[in-house]
This record gives C-alpha cells, sequence and structure tokens, in this order.
C-alpha cells in the first residue's frame, strides 16, 4: 500500500500541466518567428511589446507548478496574467491587419488557458501539495481520458497551421486568376471576381488548347513508352542472374546523379542530328529516357518481393516464361506499375528545361513552356497566368484523387504474401 | 506404369560447388518415397530437378522410361506442393485450382464445362467447396494447404512432388495432413515423391525413404528395414538415434506398465 501510494503520487502530473509546459514553448517559438512582420514593418512598438510578451511567457513556463512548491501556481498565475495584459496593450498600440490577430491569438489563447487551468481546483490541490493516494490515482485515470484529446487539439492546431502554409499560394493563385486585369498582388478576395481569363483561356481559338495536346501526348507517349521499358527492364534486373547486370544498375543509378542542364546540350544535338526538335516524339524519347533509372528502381524493388516460388508454381502449371510474367507476376504488380505509371507522366507533364530547348514554335509548346510564355518581357498577363496554371494541375490534382489507394499500396510493397 | 528414375544425376553450381552427387535412384509405380536428410543435404535440389526448376549438370532424369532432362517443368505432367502454399494471390480458389488446366494447349485441353467438373470433384475432394469464390488471404494455413494440394493433383499428374509441405503448419494441423495426405495417396495411387528434413514424417508416410547426407544417397528401402539396419553411421546416428530418443523421451513421460 505504501509503495502504491508513493508511486502514484510520484508519476501523477496533471495533463493541463503536462499540456501547457509542452505548449508553451511552441507558443514562444511561434511568436519569436511572428516578431519578424514586426521587424519588417519597423514597428517598434509592436516589437517590443512582442518581446516582452515572449519573455513573460518564458518565465510562465519556468513557474509551471511542480507538485510541491504552491508558491510556483501563484507566480504562474500572475505571470500569465501579465501575458494576457500585455497582449492587450499590443492590440491597443499596433496596427490590426489580419497577421496581428493572428499573431495575438498565440499570446491570449495560452495565457488564458494557463489561467483557467492553474485556477482550477483539481490543479491548485496538487500544485499546493494537498492530494490524497485517492486523489492521485483517480487523477491518473483522469489524465488518461484527457491528454489524448487535448494532445489531438494540439497536433490539429499544428497540422492546420501546415496546411495553410501549403494552401495560401493556391489561394493567392485561385484570386488572381479570378480578379479582373492582369495584376499581381493586392488583398485577397479584395476586388471584384470574374471568370474572363478562364473563358480567355478556354476560348477555342487559344492557343491553350494546343498547348494542351502537345502535352498529353508527349505526358501520355512518355507514360507508355517508359512503362514498355522499364517493366521488362526491371523484371530481368530483379530475376536473372547475368553478366554486368550489377554494373547496368549502377549505370542507371549514376545518371540520376546529374542535374538535367549537364545533359541538355548533347541532347539538344542528338535531337537536332536525328531531325526531333520541334517534335512531340524527340520530347517522348528524351522524358522516358530520364525517366527510366528511377522507374527501373521503383519496380524492381516491387518484382523483388514477388516469392520465386510463385513463378515456379506457374511454371509447373505449364506457363511459359512469357505467360509467368504477364499471368502471374504482373497481375500483383498493378499498383507498383500505377505508380511507375504516375511518376512517368507527372515528369512529362512538368518538366519545362527540354520542352523549352527543344520547341522554338508555339504550335509545339508543351503546357509548361506555353505557360511561361504568357509572362513575357512584352505583356505580364498574370491573370491568364493564374488561370492556365490551375487548369494546368487539375489533371494532376484528378490523377492523384483516382490514384490514391494505388500510391499507398504501391509504396508500402511486400503485401504479397501467399 | 509411371516410374521415375535418376541415372547418375550430379547437380553442379557455377561456383563449382555439388549439391548432388552422382545420385542412381528408382522411384516405382504408385510408391510413395521421400527423401530424407538435414538441410542443405540436396534433397530439395534432387526434387527440383524432377520438377525441371533445376538443370542437370550430369546424368539423366526418366519419367516413365523418356528423358525429361531438358522438357519444361509444365511438359513434365507434374504436380508440386511448395513449402509456402505458392497460391496464387490474385486469383479466387477456383482459379487457382483450374489455372494449370487452362493454361494446357492443343489435345491436352479440357473444354470449359469438363474444367468446372474438375474443379468440383476436386474441391470435394480436398473439402473446399465452400471456399471457391475466396481469395487465398481469406483462408487458414490448412485450408490454403489443401489448395496447394488440390492444384497439384487436378491435373492427375503422372507424379506428385511434395517440398516440405508441412513445416509451416502447427502441430495439431500437421499430424492432420499427415495423415489426410497418406490417404490420398491410398486413395488416387498417385506416384509421389516427397521432401523433409522430419524423420518421424518420413517413417510414417513413406513405403520407403531415400536418407541424403551432403549430396551422397546413403541408404534407401521401406522405413522399418532402414531403421532396423543401417548401411552406415550416419543413418544411425540420424535417423536411428533420433527416433530412439523420441521413444525414450516418451518413455520416461508415460512409463509403460
Amino acid at each position: 500500500m505504501k509503495e502504491s501510494w508513493g508511486l502514484a503520487k510520484r508519476w501523477y502530473t496533471p495533463a493541463e500541466v503536462s499540456t501547457l509546459r509542452l505548449w508553451i514553448p511552441i507558443a514562444i517559438a511561434i511568436n519569436v518567428a511572428l516578431l519578424s512582420t514586426d521587424w519588417i514593418r519597423a514597428s517598434a512598438v509592436t516589437l517590443q511589446l512582442g518581446l516582452l510578451a515572449c519573455g513573460a511567457m518564458g518565465l510562465l513556463w519556468w513557474l509551471l507548478p511542480d507538485g510541491e512548491n504552491g508558491w510556483k501556481r501563484d507566480m504562474a498565475l500572475a505571470k500569465a496574467g501579465l501575458v494576457l495584459l500585455i497582449a492587450i496593450l499590443r492590440f491597443a498600440a499596433g496596427p490590426q491587419m489580419a497577421i496581428d490577430i493572428f499573431v495575438l491569438a498565440w499570446l491570449i489563447i495560452p495565457a488564458s488557458l494557463a489561467l483557467v487551468w492553474l485556477s482550477s481546483p483539481i490543479v491548485s490541490a496538487w500544485a499546493k501539495g494537498r492530494i490524497t493516494t485517492e486523489g492521485a490515482e483517480a487523477g491518473l485515470a483522469r489524465n488518461k481520458a484527457l491528454s489524448p484529446r487535448l494532445g489531438a487539439a494540439g497536433a490539429h492546431i499544428l497540422l492546420l497551421h501546415a496546411v495553410s502554409i501549403v494552401l495560401l499560394p493556391v489561394l493567392w493563385i485561385l484570386d488572381v486568376a479570378l480578379s479582373p486585369g492582369n495584376i499581381l498582388g493586392g488583398d485577397i478576395g479584395s476586388s471584384d471576381w470574374t471568370t474572363e481569363h478562364f473563358e480567355k483561356m478556354l476560348d477555342g481559338d487559344s492557343s491553350f488548347w494546343i498547348w494542351l495536346r502537345n502535352s498529353l501526348i508527349v505526358s501520355l507517349g512518355t507514360t507508355l513508352m517508359g512503362l514498355l521499358l522499364a517493366v521488362p527492364a526491371a523484371y530481368a534486373f530483379a530475376r536473372y542472374r547475368f553478366r554486368g547486370r550489377d554494373g547496368a544498375m549502377f549505370a542507371f543509378l549514376l545518371v540520376q546523379m546529374f542535374p538535367g542542364i549537364i545533359i541538355l546540350v548533347p541532347y539538344f544535338m542528338v535531337m537536332k542530328s536525328l531531325g526531333l526538335l520541334n517534335t512531340s516524339l524527340g520530347l517522348i524519347l528524351a522524358y522516358s529516357v530520364t525517366a527510366l533509372p528511377l522507374c527501373v528502381w521503383m519496380l524492381k524493388g516491387f518484382f523483388d518481393t514477388v516469392p520465386r516460388e510463385l513463378e515456379e508454381a506457374a511454371l509447373l502449371d505449364g506457363c511459359n516464361q512469357f505467360q509467368v510474367f504477364y499471368k502471374v507476376v504482373l497481375p500483383l504488380s498493378i499498383p507498383a506499375v500505377a505508380v511507375t505509371a504516375l511518376f512517368s507522366f507527372l515528369a512529362a507533364w512538368n518538366e519545362y528545361l527540354l520542352a523549352l530547348t527543344f520547341n522554338t514554335s508555339n504550335d509545339m509548346y508543351t503546357l509548361p513552356v506555353g505557360l511561361a510564355s504568357l509572362i513575357s518581357s512584352t505583356g505580364q498577363a498574370w491573370g491568364d497566368f493564374a488561370a492556365a496554371s490551375l487548369l494546368v494541375s487539375l489533371p494532376v490534382v484528378i490523377l492523384f484523387i483516382f490514384f490514391q489507394r494505388f500510391l499507398v499500396e504501391g509504396l508500402s510493397a511486400g503485401s504479397v504474401k501467399g | 506404369m509411371v516410374e521415375v528414375r535418376y541415372e547418375n544425376v550430379t547437380k553442379r553450381y557455377e561456383n563449382e560447388f555439388e549439391a548432388v552427387k552422382g545420385l542412381d535412384l528408382e522411384i516405382r509405380d504408385g510408391e510413395f518415397l521421400v527423401l530424407l536428410g538435414p538441410s542443405g543435404c540436396g534433397k530439395s535440389t534432387t526434387l527440383r530437378m524432377l520438377a525441371g526448376l533445376e538443370d542437370v549438370s550430369e546424368g539423366s532424369i526418366l519419367i516413365d522410361g523418356a528423358v525429361v532432362n531438358d522438357l519444361p517443368p509444365g511438359a513434365r505432367g507434374l504436380g508440386m506442393v511448395f513449402q509456402s502454399y505458392a497460391l496464387y494471390p490474385h486469383m479466387t480458389i477456383a482459379e487457382n485450382l483450374s489455372f494449370g488446366l487452362r493454361m494446357a494447349k492443343g489435345e491436352a485441353r479440357l473444354s470449359d464445362t469438363e474444367i468446372v467438373q474438375r474443379v468440383q470433384d476436386t474441391a470435394k475432394l480436398m473439402e473446399l467447396t465452400d471456399q471457391l469464390d475466396k481469395k487465398p488471404k481469406q483462408l487458414s494455413g490448412g485450408q490454403r494447404q489443401r489448395v496447394a494440394l488440390g492444384r497439384a493433383l487436378i491435373r492427375q499428374p503422372k507424379v506428385l512432388l511434395m517440398d516440405e509441405p508441412l513445416s509451416n503448419l502447427d502441430a495439431e494441423l500437421r499430424h492432420q495432413m499427415r495423415a489426410e495426405i497418406r490417404r490420398l495417396h491410398d486413395t488416387l495411387g498417385t506416384t509421389t515423391v516427397y521432401v523433409t528434413h522430419d524423420q518421424i514424417e518420413a517413417m510414417t508416410l513413406a513405403d520407403r525413404i531415400a536418407i541424403l547426407n551432403e549430396g551422397v544417397l546413403q541408404q534407401h528401402g521401406a522405413p522399418l528395414d532402414v531403421y532396423n539396419d543401417p548401411a552406415n553411421e550416419f543413418v544411425r546416428g540420424f535417423l536411428c538415434k533420433h527416433i530412439d530418443e523420441i521413444v525414450e523421451t516418451a518413455n520416461t513421460l508415460f512409463p509403460p506398465e
């Protein structure tokens, strides 16, 4: 009994206190990072107040109760009040843009939580060391229910921040695409909205359709050609032992180690002498070859996980080598093949450098090159550009949604067990 | 009359390692032969050469008096059960069973109705009738084992090959399947070659056992004959002593009245 009394008491810290202990440093870090906005605006008063608030929060963290020294709780309460006070002062002193409200939230919410939680009866009793065995045991049980919920709330708050960082540029582009005139800048959602840019891009005579056709031909061609080359090659690498096998695998990797610009000029010369400049075939060839190493390695990794006994069983069932491959191995590899196909497609769909170099006429531009041509030295059609960008991303988004299941399966390969 | 004959068969790998050395062995029609030996003794290689999964370096293997050295595995008229079952994960049980039949060409190809009939018969024999539409993943270990057996038997093979088929099962299932395999053999009379490292399995299943060590055939004969009259020290140690120890343990646990 004595033993368990010590144990429960030693291990018990209210979930509220552990949450504050974890999250106040995060709040401080975010506040320090956000002080850069004041720095940029050269707003001395708010900058000083912000620094003060960070310092007060640091003290609050240091003074968080430990279950023995009762005075710590009172001091921590005072510090939380101080943070709240500075936040209100700051609100009164500084500009009140969206970003400022956001900064203040990172002061006010942690401070208020500290105030409420630290003054709650359970935490006060614990902080002053007035807690019984039963109290500590009940507290541990309460923690078990409370901690996951607090943790989940915190995780979602951080995830929301990450999501907004990712989505903000997209929102901005959407705003530019929907705003009248071809200007960049201004507040998001501050002007009237219009679909004129989309209409212009999707108009029957627009170059967009030519670019789209070229991009589709090149990307689908690359996918097809890449798979036709990569699937058999990867299977051979995975299954057969032959002279030069390891050397060839390494050579494949070696090619991947150079930035694309190095092979740009040689490629150009080759394409020129083959007469493949300004053709889709030239780009298909170049892209397939560039994407091949990664495709082969990805597929080989998957084929390696298909048990050999499965193929032997098929041999005994009367298949020849080719049938073994396309009746047994290939159906099992659909997720990996799908991922590889997606990868080749995306690589070709997004590629800019080679497409720009090989093609000189608007009739042969692919979408990325066409998009860039909207922002020329003579006229910068940002609105059109933004609208077209969104249209270009659309197929990719759809592909990802469609392939999502395969992506997860294909990347976590090795689930083939008889 | 189906008989299998190994004539001076040697398997040599590229690194000059000899897995099987000059093996002479005959497997008679309708016989249940067990290849027994410790790990790495060449018993699996012996079986895989018969199946056509490994090339024969020297000598020849005959089925029904015809040399099969260079025939592809599918043409030899064999059925094989693998240690890991090797069921096709993307096919239903019915498709797994019928795959070999569907792959046959020319005269050997049965009509679709015949194939359906065969699948039904085999499923009944292996007690799999209710599982035909499931995928291998949905079956238990014992059921998968029966599918693997059914798949090997459905083509009515001349010789049935089994490579440690029971080693992935728990003790009780292993006991059950052992009885079932023997019962099937007694019903169908298929010439069978069975590889194992388990002495008890060999003693209880075999009409005849062939003991290998380091690629060399040590002795072959009826289980009790080999046990009573081991040809050399290795057989004495690997088979006789092992069984004696098991009997001794059993006697200590349950002393005879």
